[in-house]
């Protein structure tokens, strides 16, 4: 097999991996500040997960509505351990960063006057969701996008990371793969910012893209950047059962119910006040009892909209009865749907601090759902996503324009040949493994997936949690001896996969260390042997970091940024 | 795990809906709930069709892989053995289908072509991209496609499958061997799912194209909301009805790959492309409508397209790229944009028809190239006599019956003309 060695290395001042909302926003401040920017994708660029956020993007646009109050529902949300500062900051922003995208010329739904047209999600005591269709981060995704091409933005697509390289304690830049040729390129750059998004293809059942296997969140780790919260992951209510694919929280606000095998609805046991709108961790654990009570039926439970009427379905909900008739073969106006809680969003990412930056690695920096900011902390509000991209892909932007331009970050880091010798080495030897003796990644991938889903799920405990932790192991230990059949150069798909199950298995290692050691119920993470919060012991982050010499995750701590702000003392959530 | 192996899609389907529709508490009661944890005993992921036993027993008669040589020779074919094997015999229920997949490689920067037969097993649920997946996973890991996000959103999984551009993540195997009116697909004939990469662009590999052409059309027609004299700033609530009509465009290519127009010419911007300048013309902030339109009606721009509609069929996301089309053109004449071949074509046509009501094409040809043009046709039109096909160019040899109704519908149009922006609404979910 050849390996090409480019000539030169490539110097960039920003370097952007990820091509999604946080990282196309990133990009718009570099290169409309003059710097040299380029964004590096393993996928075209509107192919990013993104385009498939559905409801919209939370912003305390209209004149009754107040940033403060829409802070108070996310730190609330995030069950008190996100941070305080962060969130502050991302509510205050978040009206012009929504007016920034509408000027760039997103196609934001209007009231009758003209303002942006906002509506009612889980979680929140105001209708501030601005939204396009029934298709808003696809909007918005093109939007950033068209200002690419209008600023030439230098965009790398179809190129895989395979490392994030360092120099003293700082990032200066990466090894990139041209997935059309194979050809390895080295880039320099003065500053990298992952903008990769989650890991949730590490659960069976997901809502993600085959593609969001958290490859930039796991380099960097490797790179020397920890990453916190990684025990925290969103299951959304309503995947539907089969293919766990997405039907919107929007359905609920349009007024479906959620019911058993009997007909019966349930929610308001879990949430007496807002029954199937409280937030989404509520929702998924109030489902997940029901079911294992037997109230469901092969594992799921029923979203209702029966009772809407055939003409409401079919004028506001047309794509999600597609999507049922399509992926599950029930058309909702004469059936309930059948839904299950499906992993949707890792809360989790490369621990920053409030501006971006990595709290370990200077120059590393991330945005969107890649990063731990943490605005979401165990639980994430819906529309909260979008917000996050669009908010920390402009400050980090800026941030990242400021390091650059100002201080010791003007000077460019070295990169060295070492690194895209050592990479060329491991695909090579990848490549040479023989098939005999060797595993196939399909096998391993589904073992480990479908560990994750079953004992590191909606609900967990310590015998679960050391079960996980054994098929984790098993896969790292397989995955030492995968073999692939394609030994080729150009779109090698096989290879690609490959690399990211690696990645995917880094990442299960650390998720299931991570909720071993949280032992309480928090958001997201409910420990059925530690069925109650614990402010006291567990007001606090959990880092993992990478031990190259060990081979293994270990864990840290982070302290909880606070604000003075007496509404943020924790209190006991109720929807 | 043994009642997992006991179950397969029938009984599934069949617990399923008994579940969920009939009264019968006896049938709720046969299904067994779930014990402890979140999880589906079966097809659990898109991305294996079948389960447990399914799978693993294809798994070990599927056909090895024909592996291409580098002359691009496919050493081996179509496994009939599927169909006798003593896993096949245990299992009857299991159904599979057979995947044609015409796969390539560069080889000396050459691409070699050939097909390769997979048998699949498939259930009422399985989509193309979950049983190519499963070949993928389980039988051959060279096989190459793109893939994303499975809901048909991100656009990644545009390929050509029995005769059209569609997604596979979307396109059910069963649509394909029965057939399915309300999705627009016709029934295979022989029961063979023939997949291959999208037209009317280079191939990679297998059924991997280059999108960079594609992606270049659009960067031509400016893709972004410009300042200038024709900007509007007040937005209402139904500024942006034809906005939204093109912006649920995903940039798949499947309007790019069947496209008859860029088969003649293969620098036509294309259905795509063209929607997208809708969406900019259409859009209130857009400050430079005119010249906009102006650009379009150059060569290879709208005037270039034939009116065939494929594109309308091939869109899996509704958005009628020849709607959009047919708009621009409209929008061009109203504008004033009428020098050029395409609107002069087009005006002359409606005149002709207006006078006599019937279409007199030598004097078309010279209205719409000039004389000089119209010289460079000669060698056509000779052709074309030599087969008779040269209508008479004198328009008074037939004369059209109730020619005054023509004109009347022509009065009717002038009178109450139609809107060209409230015109055609979306036309629905195209193809599987």
């Amino acid at each position: 097999m050849a390996v090409w060695f480019t000539p030169l290395m490539i110097q960039h001042d920003i370097l952007i991996i990820g091509a999604g909302l946080s990282g196309m926003r990133a990009a718009f401040e570099g290169i409309t500040a003059g710097l040299d920017t380029a964004v590096v994708s393993k996928i075209h660029p509107l192919r990013s997960h993104s385009c498939a956020a559905q409801g919209g993007v939370n912003a305390a646009i209209n004149p009754k509505d107040n940033w403060r109050h829409h802070a108070y529902d996310t730190v609330k949300g995030a069950d008190y351990v996100g941070d305080q500062d962060s969130i502050d900051m991302m509510c205050k922003e978040a009206p012009q960063a929504v007016l920034d995208l509408d000027a760039m010329g997103c196609p934001f739904s209007r009231e009758e006057d003209g303002t942006i047209a906002q509506r009612a999600f889980g979680g929140q005591n105001f209708p501030r969701t601005a939204y396009a269709a029934d298709r808003t981060g696809h909007a918005m995704l093109h939007t950033l996008w068209e200002q690419a091409i209008k600023f030439g933005t230098k965009v790398y697509d179809e190129y895989f990371l395979m490392k994030i390289t360092t120099d003293n304690g700082r990032a200066s830049g990466a090894v990139i793969m041209d997935i059309r040729t194979g050809q390895l390129h080295q880039i320099n750059a003065k500053v990298v910012c992952v903008c990769t998004g989650g890991y949730g293809r590490v659960f069976a059942s997901n809502t993600n893209a085959m593609t969001n296997t958290g490859d930039g969140v796991a380099h960097a780790m490797r790179a020397g950047a920890p990453a916190a919260d990684l025990e925290f992951v969103q299951f959304h209510p309503t995947g539907l059962r089969n293919s766990g694919i997405l039907i919107s929280e929007g359905v609920r606000g349009e007024g479906a119910y959620l019911i058993d095998k009997h007909g019966q609805r349930f929610m308001q046991k879990y949430a007496p006040h807002k029954f199937e709108l409280a937030s989404r961790d509520v929702v998924s654990r109030a489902e997940a009892t029901e079911i294992m009570n037997g109230n469901g039926v092969n594992g799921a439970i029923f979203l209702d909209v029966r009772h809407l009427g055939r003409d409401l379905i079919l004028e506001r909900l047309p794509q999600i009865r597609q999507l049922s008739i399509d992926f599950e073969g029930v058309d909702p106006i004469h059936d309930p749907i059948p839904v299950r809680p499906t992993c949707h969003y890792t809360m989790g990412g490369i621990r920053t601090d409030k501006w971006g930056q990595s709290i370990a690695l200077k120059g590393l920096f991330a945005a969107g759902e890649a990063a731990c900011v943490s605005v979401h902390g165990a639980n994430r509000l819906g529309a909260n996503s979008l917000l996050e991209t669009i908010v920390f892909g402009k400050i980090t932007g800026k941030a990242m324009v400021e390091f650059v331009t100002k201080g010791k970050g003007r000077e460019r880091p070295a990169s060295s040949n070492d690194d895209l010798v050592e990479v060329s080495g491991q695909i090579s030897a990848l490549k040479a493994r023989p098939a005999r003796g060797g595993v196939k990644q399909a096998a391993i991938r589904e073992e480990l997936v479908d560990g994750m889903q079953e004992f590191c799920g909606v609900f967990r405990d310590k015998d679960g949690l050391e079960e996980a932790m054994r098929r984790v192991q098993k896969a790292k230990d397989d995955y030492a001896k995968l073999t692939v059949d394609d030994k080729s150069d150009a779109f090698n798909t096989d290879v690609i996969t490959a690399l990211e199950l690696g990645n995917l298995v880094l990442l299960a290692e650390a998720t299931v260390k991570s909720a071993q050691e949280r032992t309480e119920s928090r958001g997201a993470q409910a420990r059925t042997d530690f069925p109650k919060r614990n402010d006291k012991k567990w007001m606090v982050h959990i880092t993992s970091h990478w031990d190259a010499k060990k081979g293994e995750v270990v864990l840290g701590r982070d302290e909880v940024r606070t604000v003075k702000n007496a509404k943020y003392a924790p209190q006991e959530r109720v929807y | 795990m043994a009642a997992k192996k006991k179950i397969t899609t029938k009984t599934i389907k069949k617990v399923a809906r008994t579940a969920m529709t009939a009264q019968d508490t006896k049938a709720r009661m046969k299904v067994k709930p779930p014990v402890e944890k979140v999880r589906a005993p079966v097809s659990k992921k898109i991305g294996r069709p079948a389960q447990g036993r399914v799978a693993s027993a294809a798994k070990k008669t599927a056909p090895k892989p024909a592996k291409l040589t580098a002359k691009g020779k496919a050493t081996q074919k179509a496994p009939k053995k599927v169909k006798t094997s003593k896993a096949a015999a245990r299992n009857p229920a299991r159904k599979f289908v057979t995947l044609r997949i015409l796969r390539g490689t560069i080889v000396g920067g050459k691409l070699v072509q050939k097909t390769q037969d997979f048998k699949v097993p498939y259930d009422q649920r399985t989509v193309v991209l979950g049983a190519l997946e499963w070949i993928k996973g389980e039988v051959d890991g060279t096989l190459t496609f793109r893939r994303s996000c499975r809901a048909s959103i991100c656009g990644s999984c545009g390929m050509y499958i029995n005769g059209r551009s569609r997604l596979a993540c979307k396109t059910k195997i069963v649509d394909l061997l029965q057939g399915n009116e309300s999705k627009n697909i016709a029934a295979s004939g022989d029961g063979v799912i023939e997949i291959s990469p999208q037209k009317n662009q280079p191939v990679l590999k297998d059924l991997v194209v280059d999108i960079h052409p594609f992606y270049d059309k659009v960067k031509k027609i400016v893709p972004y909301v410009q300042d200038g004299p024709e900007k509007e700033h007040h937005v209402n609530k139904d500024s942006f009805a034809q906005v939204n009509m093109v912006s649920n465009c995903i940039m798949c290519g499947g309007c790019y790959s069947d496209c008859t127009a860029m088969v003649e010419n293969p620098d036509f911007l294309g259905p795509a492309a063209l929607a997208k300048a809708y969406r900019f013309v259409a859009d209130p902030r857009e400050g430079d409508k005119t010249k906009r339109l102006q650009e379009l009606s150059e060569k290879d721009g709208i005037w270039d397209c034939t009116r065939c509609g494929m594109c309308i069929d091939a869109c899996p996301k509704g958005v009628a790229p020849m709607e959009a089309i047919v708009k621009l053109r409209s929008l061009a004449i109203e504008a004033g944009v009428t020098d050029n071949e395409g609107a002069r074509h087009a005006m002359t046509f409606k005149d002709d028809i207006e006078t006599w009501g019937i279409l007199n094409e030598p004097f078309m040809l010279l209205k719409t190239k000039g004389i000089f043009g119209s010289i460079g046709q000669i060698g056509n039109a000779l052709n074309l006599a030599k087969k008779g096909k040269i209508p008479n160019p004198l328009p008074f040899e037939h004369k059209v019956e109730r020619l005054d109704e023509v004109k009347a519908i022509y009065k009717e149009l002038q009178d109450n003309p139609l809107d060209v922006k409230t015109k055609a609404a979306d036309s629905g979910p195209g193809a599987g």
